[in-house]
C-alpha cells in the first residue's frame, strides 16, 4: 500500500477530530499518476470525518502528482509554499483546504541550510 | 504617495506601483521600484519616449491612493520645455495595472510621434531586491503577439507572467511597444495599457483565481474609499494639521487592506510599503490595537487569519509551534521554494499574547462576544504556546532563540534587528533571550484570557489558574528585570539571568501591560521622559549614553510612532496624562512634516537642535501601525475607554489642541462622541 492510501486509511479509522469541532466541508483529493486518478474524499461535519474513495463533487478539490502525494505522507511538504510554487492545485475554499492540510503530518527536523544572510 | 525620495507610489493593498515622478520605473536589482504583487515584481521597466525623449513631470495627482496622475512633457528638466507636446498618464492599480496615456499636440504644426513603451519584467521576489540577490535559477520566456507582449518566467511548477496590450493599433516587440501617432494641431490621441499579472499554476488557471472572483469590482474602489472615511468617526477640532494626519491614516489604513490568499475575501492590514507589503502577525495585531475606536473593522478578519494559520506542528524552518501566531506570510518565489521560511514563518514571541490582548479588548469595545467563542480554541492555544514552548529556559519567562539558523531572526520581539538588544556597554548578549516588554504582554494575555475564561467560556478554573500565574509572573518580573540602582527595567535578560542594562524604549510598553507596580510607575515616567529618551518629538527606541546609541540606528535610537503611542496609552493607565499629551503633541506635530503621514521611524534627533524631524533613510511609508499611532494617540488624548456598557471620557490634551471631538465613536454602546476642550485656566 502506498504512504497516501495509508494516511487515508489511517483518517477513516481516526473518525474524529477535535481541531475541526467548527469545521463543515467536503475536499476531494484527485492525485494523478500517469492518467490514472485516484479520489479520494472527506466529508467534515463539527470534526467528524468520513472518507470515501469518491468522485462525488466537493466544496474543495485538491490536484496532486502522486508524487506529491506520497511526499505530503510522508510530512515532507510544505503546503502553502507547495500552492504557492504550483505543485498543490486547489480550487474551492482554499480556506478549507489550509485546515485540511493540518491532518499531514510533518517532519520536526527538516534539513537547514546554513546562511549568514538572515531574517527580514 | 510620495516617499523614497522622489517616487511615486500607487497602492491597492499588497499591489502596488513604484515609479519616479514622470510615472517612468528603470529598476535596478536593489531598489524596490517597479509593480509588485504578491511579493513578485512584475514590471522591473515601464519607460515612456516620445521620439526617444524621456518624458519630465511637470506635475503629479496621487490624491487617490489607487490613482496617480502625471502631467509630463518630453525632454530632459533641465532644458528649456518648448511644450507643443504634452501627456497625461493616467495609472490605475486594482488586480491589474491600468494606464490611461493621452498625447496633445498644442503646437501649431502636423506632428508625427513616435510613442515608444519600454517594458520589461524581472519576476524578482522581493527578498532578492532587499538582499540584493541578482541570479534566478528558472528561465525567463517572452511571447511577442499581433496584439500583446507577455513576458514571463517559470520555475518547474512556479510561474508567473505579465500580459501587456494597449487599446490602440501597436506593434509589439521583446523589449516594448510603440505607436506612430499623427496629430494635427489641438488633437490628442489615447490609448489605454494594461499590465494583467498573473500566478500561473500549471494547468494556466491563476492560483489567485478563487480569491479575485470575491472582489468588488474595481469602479466601486472610489465609492468603498468614501465610505471606509464615512464610517470612520468624524474628528472635528481647530487643528489643521491633526486633521491632515487623521485623514491621511485613515486612506493609508484602506490603501493597505489586503486580501490574503486563505481568508475569503475578508481584508487585514499589510504592514507597510515597500519592503512589508503583506501579512504580519505583530504588525497587524498592533495596528489593530490602535484602531479599534476608529476602524474596529479591520480586527475580526486580523484574528480570524491569524487563528487560521496558528502552529499546529513543530516545524524548525518555519520556527512553528502548537499555538504559536505566526509572523510573516509571503507569496515570493523565495517562499515557493522555501529558500525563506515565510510560507508562513512564526518567529516572534509577542504575536502569540497579543492575539489574545487583542481578542479581549476587542470585546470590551465591541460587545461581540461571538467572536470570543469562535475563536475560543485559538486563544487557549496562544495562551497554551506561551508556557508550553516559550519558556525555554523553565524560569517562567517568555524566551526566544531561533532554531532556523539559517534564515531564521536573531531577535523575535519587535526590535528584530541583530544588534537591537545589547547591554549599556555595547555588548550583545548570549541566547535565549527574554526581553521585558514580552514579558508585559503575556502577564496582560494571562490577565485579559482569564476575564475570557470567566466570563463567556465559563471556565472559572482555568481563569483562576492563569489569574495565579499572571501574578506569579507579576512577581518574578518585578524581582528579576527591575534595577533599583538605576530606577528601571533592564531591556532584556540575557542566556543565564543576568539583566541586560541598558535603557530602552521598552520599559514604557510595560506600563501598556500594567505589570508595573504603581509605586514604580513615576520613575519609570522620569526616564521615560527624560533627556536621554524623550527627544521632544517622542521617546527615543533607545537611550542616549548607551554605547550603541544612534539616531539614525534602526532600533538603537531612532523614533517610531507606534512604539510612542503604546507607551502614551501606558502613561495614560497609569495617571500620566500630562506626559501621554506631551507625547501626541510631539508625534503628531512631527506629523504635519510628512505631509500628515507618519513614516516607520524618524531620526532621534533632539527636538530643539533640529527644530524638524530628520526623515530616516529607509523607513517603509506609508505603514499601517504608523497611521495607527495616531489613532491611538487620538484615543489617549480623549481618554476614552470602554466600561462596562458605556464610553468613558476622561481627556488630557497637549496646550497645541484647544478642542478636540471625535463623534460617532462605534463600539457596544451604538456610537458616541467624545469631547475634550482646553480649560481656560491651562491655555
Amino acid at each position: 500500500m502506498s504512504e497516501t492510501s495509508a494516511f487515508f486509511e489511517r483518517l477513516t479509522v481516526a473518525g474524529q477530530d477535535p481541531r475541526f469541532s467548527k469545521v463543515c466541508g467536503s475536499v476531494r483529493f484527485d492525485i494523478r499518476d500517469d492518467g490514472n486518478v485516484e479520489q479520494w474524499r472527506l466529508d467534515i461535519d463539527h470534526g467528524r470525518m468520513r472518507v470515501t474513495r469518491s468522485d462525488a463533487p466537493a466544496t474543495t478539490v485538491i490536484q496532486v502528482s502522486a508524487q506529491v502525494a506520497e511526499a505530503m505522507a510522508r510530512g515532507e511538504v510544505n503546503g502553502l509554499a507547495a500552492i504557492t510554487r504550483g505543485e498543490i492545485m486547489v480550487d474551492g475554499d482554499l480556506a478549507l483546504a489550509l485546515r485540511i492540510g493540518r491532518l499531514f503530518p510533518r517532519e520536526a527536523g527538516r534539513l537547514q541550510r546554513e546562511d549568514p544572510d538572515s531574517g527580514t | 504617495m510620495r516617499d523614497i525620495a522622489g517616487t511615486v507610489a500607487c497602492i491597492d493593498g499588497n499591489t502596488f506601483m513604484v515609479s519616479d515622478a514622470s510615472g517612468d520605473v528603470q529598476s535596478s536589482p536593489s531598489t524596490p521600484v517597479g509593480l509588485f504583487a504578491a511579493d513578485t515584481r512584475f514590471l522591473s521597466r515601464w519607460r515612456l519616449t516620445v521620439n526617444g525623449e524621456c518624458m519630465t513631470a511637470l506635475s503629479v495627482d496621487d490624491s487617490q491612493y489607487f490613482e496617480v496622475t502625471f502631467f509630463a512633457v518630453p525632454g530632459a528638466a533641465v532644458d528649456y520645455v518648448e511644450a507643443d507636446v504634452s501627456a497625461i498618464r493616467r495609472r490605475r492599480i486594482g488586480p491589474d495595472l491600468t494606464e490611461s496615456l493621452t498625447i496633445f499636440n498644442y503646437g501649431e504644426r502636423d506632428m508625427t510621434l513616435d510613442v515608444r513603451l519600454e517594458v520589461a519584467a524581472d519576476f524578482a521576489d522581493i527578498f532578492e531586491i532587499k538582499f540584493d540577490i541578482g541570479d534566478k535559477s528558472g528561465e525567463h520566456y517572452t511571447h511577442v503577439g499581433p496584439n500583446e507582449l507577455r513576458l514571463g518566467y517559470r520555475r518547474a511548477t512556479y510561474r508567473r507572467e505579465v500580459v501587456v496590450s494597449a487599446s490602440e493599433p501597436a506593434e509589439f516587440d521583446p523589449g516594448g511597444l510603440r505607436f506612430a501617432v499623427r496629430l494635427r494641431p489641438g488633437q490628442q490621441w489615447s490609448t489605454r495599457l494594461q499590465a494583467v499579472m498573473l500566478a500561473l499554476r500549471p494547468d494556466g488557471v491563476d492560483l489567485r483565481s478563487a480569491l479575485r472572483a470575491l472582489r468588488p469590482d474595481d469602479s466601486t474602489l472610489p465609492a468603498s474609499v468614501q465610505a471606509w472615511v464615512a464610517a470612520a468617526p468624524t474628528l472635528d477640532t481647530e487643528s489643521v494639521g491633526l486633521q491632515q494626519v487623521y485623514r491621511r491614516s485613515l486612506v493609508d489604513l484602506a490603501a493597505l487592506r489586503f486580501a490574503p490568499l486563505s481568508l475569503g475575501g475578508a481584508s487585514v492590514p499589510a504592514a507597510g510599503l515597500p519592503w512589508f507589503m503583506t501579512l504580519f502577525g505583530r504588525d497587524s495585531l498592533l495596528t489593530c490595537l490602535q484602531t479599534l475606536p476608529i476602524t474596529p473593522s479591520l480586527t475580526p478578519p486580523t484574528l480570524r487569519i491569524l487563528g487560521s494559520l496558528q502552529g499546529t506542528r513543530t516545524d524548525d524552518v518555519l520556527e512553528e509551534d502548537p499555538g504559536r501566531i505566526l509572523h510573516e506570510l509571503r507569496y515570493g518565489e523565495s517562499a515557493a521554494f522555501e529558500e525563506q521560511p515565510h510560507s508562513p514563518y512564526y518567529g516572534t514571541v509577542d504575536a502569540s499574547p497579543l492575539f489574545v490582548v487583542l481578542l479581549d479588548e476587542y470585546e470590551r469595545w465591541s460587545g461581540d462576544t461571538a467572536l470570543v467563542m469562535e475563536l475560543e480554541q485559538e486563544a487557549r492555544a496562544a495562551l497554551a504556546w506561551i508556557d508550553l514552548y516559550a519558556d525555554l529556559t523553565s524560569t517562567g519567562y517568555v524566551w526566544y532563540q531561533r532554531r532556523n539558523r539559517a534564515t531564521g531572526l536573531d531577535n523575535q520581539c519587535w526590535k528584530d534587528s541583530w544588534d537591537s538588544i545589547s547591554y549599556a556597554d555595547g555588548r550583545l548578549p548570549g541566547f535565549p533571550r527574554a526581553t521585558c516588554e514580552t514579558q508585559g504582554y503575556a502577564y496582560d494575555a494571562k490577565i485579559r484570557g482569564a476575564r475570557l475564561a470567566r466570563t463567556f467560556w465559563g471556565d472559572t478554573a482555568y481563569a483562576e489558574r492563569l489569574e495565579s500565574e499572571a501574578a506569579a509572573l507579576y512577581d518574578r518580573f518585578n524581582r528579576d528585570f527591575w534595577l533599583e540602582d538605576r530606577g528601571f527595567y533592564a531591556l532584556a535578560l540575557d542566556h543565564d539571568g543576568t539583566p541586560v542594562d541598558s535603557l530602552s524604549s521598552n520599559i514604557g510598553h510595560l506600563l501598556w501591560s500594567g505589570i508595573v507596580p504603581p509605586e514604580r510607575a513615576a520613575r519609570v515616567v522620569e526616564h521615560l521622559m527624560g533627556p536621554a529618551l524623550f527627544s521632544g518629538w517622542g521617546v527615543r527606541t533607545f537611550a542616549e549614553g548607551q554605547r550603541r546609541y544612534n539616531p539614525l540606528g534602526y532600533h538603537n535610537g531612532t523614533v517610531w510612532p507606534f512604539d510612542n503611542s503604546f507607551i502614551a496609552w501606558g502613561l495614560r493607565r497609569y495617571g500620566f496624562g500630562n506626559e501621554a499629551a506631551r507625547i501626541a503633541e510631539g508625534i503628531l506635530s512631527a506629523a504635519t512634516y510628512f505631509e500628515g503621514r507618519l513614516p516607520e521611524a524618524f531620526g532621534g534627533f533632539d527636538r530643539d537642535t533640529t527644530r524638524f524631524p530628520i526623515r530616516y533613510p529607509t523607513a517603509g511609508s506609508p505603514q499601517a501601525w504608523s497611521s495607527g499611532a495616531c489613532m491611538l494617540l487620538i484615543r489617549t488624548m480623549l481618554g476614552i475607554n470602554p466600561h462596562e456598557d458605556h464610553l468613558a471620557v476622561d481627556p488630557a490634551l497637549p496646550s497645541t489642541f484647544g478642542r478636540i471631538a471625535l463623534l460617532d465613536i462605534p463600539g457596544r454602546w451604538g456610537k458616541r462622541d467624545a469631547f475634550a476642550r482646553q480649560r481656560p485656566d491651562q491655555r
